[in-house]
């Protein structure tokens, strides 16, 4: 199952080019892995020999495969950051899970995702734009920060709350304020205030921003 | 003109927009009214006469949607889909007008006749905000009445445009709202099919709505179609068409719907409002970093809190002064002198003893504080305060099991535990509404201050005084902590709207505290003055030494008082400052360290101040939970009294002797 962390980085980026119907260009894959188009090219040919990449129409697409294992990365990121409360109890609870083989189930299971929810979550992240590794929790956001809403990891009564609230995806959110101590976030959306539970925020993911004041 | 024709009009919208404010303005009724949402949770209604109509007003509770999450939503949306009002009120701020206008599209949805009242201009206006009303009414179609409500401006226009509606004389041409092609030519499929399988339903609800909501996965309204002899199909089709749905937009249906909606309310915000200069507004943003801030908000927090006791007790104590001179010196005997003109004497004790002691007692022990108490915590709810404080004890309110918003009622309890118990129903499931009434009927009111104070902050110091309310923190969080483990059901998180700070309006803060007062006389006086006359009566018959005898093992030998004590204790569940009167009365004297040891004063407060509040709070969890829930809840606070009183009077004597 472990892949070269690069090549992941790699498909993570063809998969959200493709997700927005762009077309991939060797420059701009080495700028954002940030390595010479000589190592990109080897990456790229690795790729390929392990049926992750196929080239069609000029341009590189994920094959089956590839999705799946990009799919994987991301829940198994999410799960590895956000999953559990951060310290000791949290990495206890993650050493008790071992490793996951059913993660549909798992998601079910231990972080109470129903099956509504779960079809959302997933179309979330295959929709990703950008490396999941750019998207972050509103807890991690600092007061000034903004984000665009990416998806909220909850059962489908919260996601439909924070729908009606107006945190839909693709909504900019600035963090206000926090309150200490594992305290709620105040968030400026659509003209107003909110103030989020640690908890929800924590399971709200944005895009955050650059370049924000 | 046709006279007394009937009409009803439903206000409704997000809250804390201002909804209670125009119900009051057209009723002139005193709604309950603040800058904090969640205020109205049950309907309230009045009555109107206008033009030869009898208008009933409704005040629909404040939602941001009508799906079916919170009671609230259940009760706004059965009531505008099945009751059908004359016409819908659509309040609406001004200065929120995106958020507004999603709530706006889902009751044109319900194809309800509307007429929006564009609250708040003024503020907007401060915030630099300019909604074109004109244009507004133009692209939704309804007639739109820009209103300032706490000042009354524009409510008679609204009035006026209400019965132009009625009359015909206005048209309504409400906007048919549009989704995208994909949605829009499922959606247009999934309707005819319900209007022709499901005909009884499309004739209670639009067939288009009912369309919607199944794509919305409504629960509520998919068992209501499955309950019809075609349902299962037409639901079966309908979440064929979800799944298409879903397959083009990435993500689920009723996110995709909620996307659609806020994005067409974007742009309506967008086109009919008026950013004129930078939303900046250097007081309040000011006072709200600060009095929210991470640090500086705890100690405000704290700073506030005090000040509001001290002076509820400051002025209390003065007005407890002048009132007791007066009615002792003046009205007691002017009044006895009447009645002893006109009844025999026996009967003048009796009234004396009974009824004008319980009133003297009501007005002159309890109201110089709770009054004070009703206009600080008026200017609090009406500043915007109080949301801060949700804000700042989220964390700790999670510790048990509930979240920031009841700390605005364990606020209310510090004053009466009667509006405290119904303001819990701000928290959005049942669970969290008992859990909330269980720890809130556990912070001692101004009742039971009086006691707390009189006694123990009078005879032994206010550092015991504050020991005990710390004391009683503490069992608010351990009760409140194996609660939240006990009663299933998973905790809600927070999600609060942040109202930006306002000016309290000083009429409002008068109408509001006015309203409490009354409203807590109407409930606490009969019971005073009836408990006043049982135990007069119990009095002059000799029983009373006979109870007092029954409960003397416990009051004596377990929680170590001296005899006289149980009757006050008792009869405190009349009311709690009841138990300081009764003492001094039974006692015969009002120096109280003549008739109780340091030890015993802090017993008989410790038990005064946790075992069931009164009468009147029973009566308010009894509306709230039913009678058993409150039954249990009176029960446990009883035990859980007797309980710490023993162990107090043991562990203290120890210590102490």
């Amino acid at each position: 199952m472990s892949i070269d962390p690069r090549l992941l980085e790699l498909l993570e980026l063809i998969g959200s080019s493709e997700a927005q119907n762009k077309p991939v260009r060797s420059d701009e894959l080495a700028l954002e892995l940030g390595c010479s188009l000589d190592d990109l090219g080897k990456l790229l040919e690795n790729a390929l020999k392990e049926g992750l990449i196929e080239l069609i129409a000029d341009t590189w697409r994920l094959t089956n495969r590839g999705r799946s294992e990009v799919q994987s990365h991301r829940e198994h990121y999410i799960h590895e950051k956000y999953g559990h409360r951060p310290g000791f109890l949290g990495r206890a609870a993650r050493f008790v899970e071992g490793s996951i083989h059913d993660w549909r189930g798992h998601w079910h299971h231990r972080h109470g995702l129903d099956e509504n929810s779960l079809r959302g979550f997933y179309r979330n992240i295959q929709d990703l734009e950008g490396r999941v590794e750019e998207t972050s929790s509103l807890v991690e956001l600092h007061p000034g920060e903004k984000g665009i809403v990416a998806f909220a990891l909850g059962g489908y009564g919260l996601v439909r709350r924070l729908a009606d609230m107006g945190l839909t995806p693709g909504t900019e959110v600035a963090v206000v304020r926090n309150a200490p101590f594992r305290g709620p976030v105040e968030v400026a959306v659509r003209g107003v205030s909110l103030a989020l539970g640690y908890g929800i925020a924590s399971k709200v993911f944005v895009k955050r921003l650059k370049g924000a004041d | 003109m046709e006279t007394g024709r009937r009409i009803t009009v439903a206000l409704a919208g997000n809250a804390n927009v201002g909804k209670s404010v125009i119900f009051n303005q057209l009723t002139g009724l005193d709604q309950v009214i603040g800058n904090w949402p969640g205020k109205t949770v049950e309907r309230a209604e009045g009555t109107l006469h206008y033009h030869g109509y009898t208008v009933r007003i409704l005040d629909l509770p404040g939602v941001y949607s009508l799906s079916t999450f919170s009671i609230e939503e259940v009760v706004a949306r059965d009531y505008i889909a099945i009751e059908r009002p004359d016409v819908i009120v659509n309040v609406v701020d001004a200065s929120a007008l995106e958020r507004n206008l999603y709530f706006t599209i889902q009751l044109l949805e319900l194809e309800a006749p509307i007429v929006m009242a564009l609250n708040q201009v003024d503020f907007a206006a401060k915030k630099g905000i300019r909604v074109d009303s004109e244009e507004l009414s133009k692209v939704l179609g309804i007639p739109v009445v820009p209103t300032v409500a706490i000042t009354g401006t524009g409510i008679n226009e609204l009035l006026s445009t209400i019965v132009n509606v009625l009359e015909g004389k206005t048209k309504l041409t409400p906007l048919k709202i549009s989704y995208g092609k994909e949605i829009e030519d499922r959606l247009e499929k999934l309707e005819l099919t319900i209007r022709e399988k499901l005909p009884n339903l499309s004739s209670k609800y639009p067939a288009r709505w009912i369309a919607l909501k199944l794509l919305e996965k409504d629960e509520d309204l998919i068992k209501k179609v499955e309950d019809h002899q075609q349902g299962p199909e037409v639901s079966a089709f309908a979440n064929a068409v979800a799944e298409e749905i879903e397959r083009i937009h990435g993500e689920p249906s009723p996110i995709v719907i909620a996307s659609e909606r806020y994005s067409l309310a974007s742009k309506m915000a967008k086109d009919v409002a008026h950013v004129e200069s930078p939303p900046r507004l250097h007081l309040e943003e000011k006072l709200d970093s600060i009095t929210a801030h991470k640090v500086l908000g705890y100690p405000i927090l704290a700073l506030v809190m005090a000040a509001m006791f001290a002076t509820i007790f400051i002025t209390g104590d003065i007005m407890v002064r002048t009132l007791e001179n007066l009615f002792e010196n003046m009205l007691i005997p002017a009044t006895l002198d009447l009645l002893s003109k006109a009844l025999p004497p026996a009967l003048v004790d009796l009234v004396s003893k009974g009824f004008l002691s319980g009133i003297t007692a009501g007005v002159t022990i309890a109201l110089p504080y709770i009054v004070p108490f009703y206009i600080i915590l008026s200017i609090l709810e009406d500043s915007g305060y109080l949301p801060r404080v949700a804000f700042l004890l989220d964390n700790p309110m999670h510790k048990i099991g509930l979240h920031g918003k009841a700390s605005i009622c364990l606020l209310l309890g510090y004053g009466c535990n009667v509006p405290a118990c119904t303001g819990c129903r701000i928290m959005e499931t049942q669970r969290e509404r008992l859990l909330g009434g269980f720890v809130t009927v556990l912070i001692p009111c101004t009742a039971r201050t009086v006691v707390i104070l009189g006694l123990v902050g009078r005879y032994i110091g206010i550092p015991a005084a504050l020991g005990l309310y710390a004391f009683d923190l503490f069992l608010v969080f351990t009760l409140g902590r194996i609660g939240f483990k006990t009663l299933p059901g998973e905790p809600v998180g927070l999600i609060m709207e942040m109202p930006p700070y306002k000016m309290p309006s000083m009429k409002t803060v008068a109408r509001k505290t006015w309203a409490r007062t009354r409203d807590f006389t109407y409930i606490a006086f009969p019971l005073i003055i009836a408990g006043s006359v049982v135990l007069e009566v119990l009095a002059v018959t000799g029983l009373i030494w006979s109870i007092a005898e029954l409960m003397n093992p416990l009051i004596v030998g377990w929680l170590g008082l001296p005899s006289i004590a149980g009757i006050p204790i008792m009869f405190g569940i009349l009311r709690k400052e009841l138990t300081l009167v009764l003492l001094a009365d039974l006692a015969g004297t009002l120096n109280f360290s003549q008739v109780l040891t340091p030890v015993q004063m802090v017993v008989f407060s410790l038990v005064t101040m946790i075992y069931v509040p009164c009468i009147a709070t029973i009566a308010a969890l009894v509306r709230e939970f039913k009678w058993k829930k409150a039954l249990a809840i009176s029960i446990i606070d009883i035990v859980l009294a007797l309980l710490v009183g023993g162990v107090a009077f043991r562990l203290l004597s120890r210590i102490l002797g």
